[in-house]
């Protein structure tokens, strides 16, 4: 990461429509060829795999896991359903859903970092939740299951590191049956100025400080950081998920809109 | 209407029903993990009960897997659903207003009522043993000491709630009048039901005497 120059404007004063061309993309603020992104990506999720579920509780001071429970209640889950935790990472999300959807359903956790799906695997096989979870190391933009596949399909905050988004939601699309819905859980654009000026300054001064002081890697919580500010908003990413096909798509700002959930489905 | 949806749209921004629903699930979770008596799941395994409270514009359902419940807002693929308000609840410790409140639509029950008194069931079972488990995080002594202070206080309070209710009736029915003895209570039923009975005397008479014009 270090030996790539870095632009560190923050993300309001930045065009990011049109910073990229067809083979270039964002890391961060970098823009990189599109083949450099996805290594990159992993580079930073095998370095920060092993604290990433501490991290997320400091980082967000726990409410992660509302956020998450917030998901989960959005879903609409019922037992017997068949449940794709995309970019899944520890495995929050497939934790609950493996409960919900009963002995009849099924949850697959999917990821396509090595590192992330292990510890996942490991964290929920110490709680017990083996018998209803499948793990499938995947490429949200190639995903290897049969179309017609899946009742609800989560990403939570894993779209902003996919090279391709368009691509992956196109893919999401396929895999899921008709009536099954999308949901994705990720960080957004801030409803009111001055919350957005303090997170700016919390995300970019704060935040990597406290990478490096626990995960001792400051640069993938710069990154982290960096990816936030130049995810789609809200509404460019509803036009994305109705690009894909996905009718009835909707959006809730959760904590003042520092994240969002975007709900979207295949008729 | 619209005062409403405000709220509503507050209480999603602030997630309170993910709040609630993540600090009942640590509880009930928590003094299952403590309780003396191992308590089974498996009756109600992959089961859910749903309560609708009037003073929340939220349900909160209860799902329960082989060892842990889980509990969430939302509705959706309940077995049970209890419709009611928390003062009605309160009234349900004493199970036979069960049907009282249910006839005085304060209690609404849909789908399967035994799934509900199963986990009424499973709540008695507990058996959790405070003071080793506040002594595993305080020491003995301190424990015994508390254990000692809020006994006390206890008592104290139970005194002090006695005192004031006689006092309060005592006020009500002797200095202000506002309130009737029980004596006087019974004395005004046996004379409401001494009228009842000359009424239906005088009923039964009147009837005689039309009936005896008729004929006439």
């Amino acid at each position: 990461m270090s030996s790539v120059e870095k632009n560190s404007t923050p993300a309001s004063e930045q065009n990011t429509a049109n910073s990229t061309t067809d083979n270039t993309t964002h890391f961060g603020f970098q823009t990189i060829e599109k083949e450099e992104k996805v290594s990159k990506v992993a580079g930073v999720f095998h370095s920060v795999a092993k604290q990433y579920d501490v991290m997320n509780d400091l980082m967000s001071f726990g409410i992660h896991r509302l956020w998450k429970r917030f998901t989960i209640d959005a879903s609409g889950v019922r037992p017997g359903n068949k449940v794709l935790d995309l970019a899944g990472g520890t495995g929050d999300l497939t934790a609950k859903f493996s409960q919900l959807v009963g002995k009849e359903g099924q949850v697959v956790l999917a990821d396509i970092n090595s590192s992330m799906l292990n510890v996942g695997r490991d964290k929920l096989r110490d709680r017990g939740l083996v018998q209803n979870i499948e793990y499938v190391q995947a490429n949200a933009e190639y995903l290897p299951f049969e179309e017609n596949t899946f009742d609800i399909v989560t990403i939570a905050f894993g779209l902003r590191n996919v090279t391709d988004k368009d691509k992956a939601l196109r893919s999401i699309f396929s895999v899921l049956k008709p009536g099954g819905r999308l949901l994705v859980l990720e960080f957004s654009k801030p409803e009111h100025e001055v919350l957005n000026k303090a997170y700016d300054f919390y995300s970019f001064n704060i935040l990597p400080k406290m990478g490096e002081l626990v995960a001792k890697d400051g640069e993938s919580y710069q990154y982290l950081a960096e990816s936030i500010r130049m995810h789609p908003d809200q509404d460019t990413l509803k036009n994305m998920m109705e690009n894909a096909g996905f009718e009835q798509t909707s959006y809730k700002n959760l904590t003042g809109g520092i994240v969002a959930l975007h709900k979207g489905y295949k008729f | 209407m619209l005062a409403n949806n405000r709220a509503v749209n507050i209480s999603e921004q602030l997630m309170i029903p993910q709040f609630l629903c993540s600090a009942i699930e640590l509880i009930m979770n928590k003094a299952l993990a403590l309780s003396n008596k191992p308590v089974s799941l498996t009756n109600i395994e992959n089961k859910t009960l749903t309560l609708e409270l009037a003073e929340l514009n939220f349900p909160i359902s209860v799902s329960a897997s082989n060892t842990k419940l889980l509990v969430t807002s939302t509705g959706a693929a309940s077995d049970c659903t209890l419709i009611s308000s928390v003062t009605t609840l309160r009234q349900l410790q004493a199970k036979q207003q069960l049907t009282e409140l249910i006839k005085q639509e304060q209690l609404d029950i849909q789908g399967d009522i035994k799934l509900a008194q199963q986990f009424a069931r499973i709540a008695e079972e507990l058996e959790i043993d405070w003071q080793t488990e506040i002594a595993k995080h305080i020491g003995d002594v301190p424990t015994h000491k508390l254990t000692k202070i809020s006994e006390k206080a206890k008592s104290s309070l139970a005194q002090l709630i006695t005192s004031l209710e006689s006092d309060v009736t005592e006020f009500l029915i002797h200095e202000k009048k506002l309130a009737v003895t029980n004596s006087e209570i019974k004395r005004f039923n046996q004379a409401v039901s001494k009228t009842q009975e000359q009424l239906s005397n005088i009923e039964s008479r009147l009837a005689t005497l039309v009936n005896h014009s008729n004929e006439n």
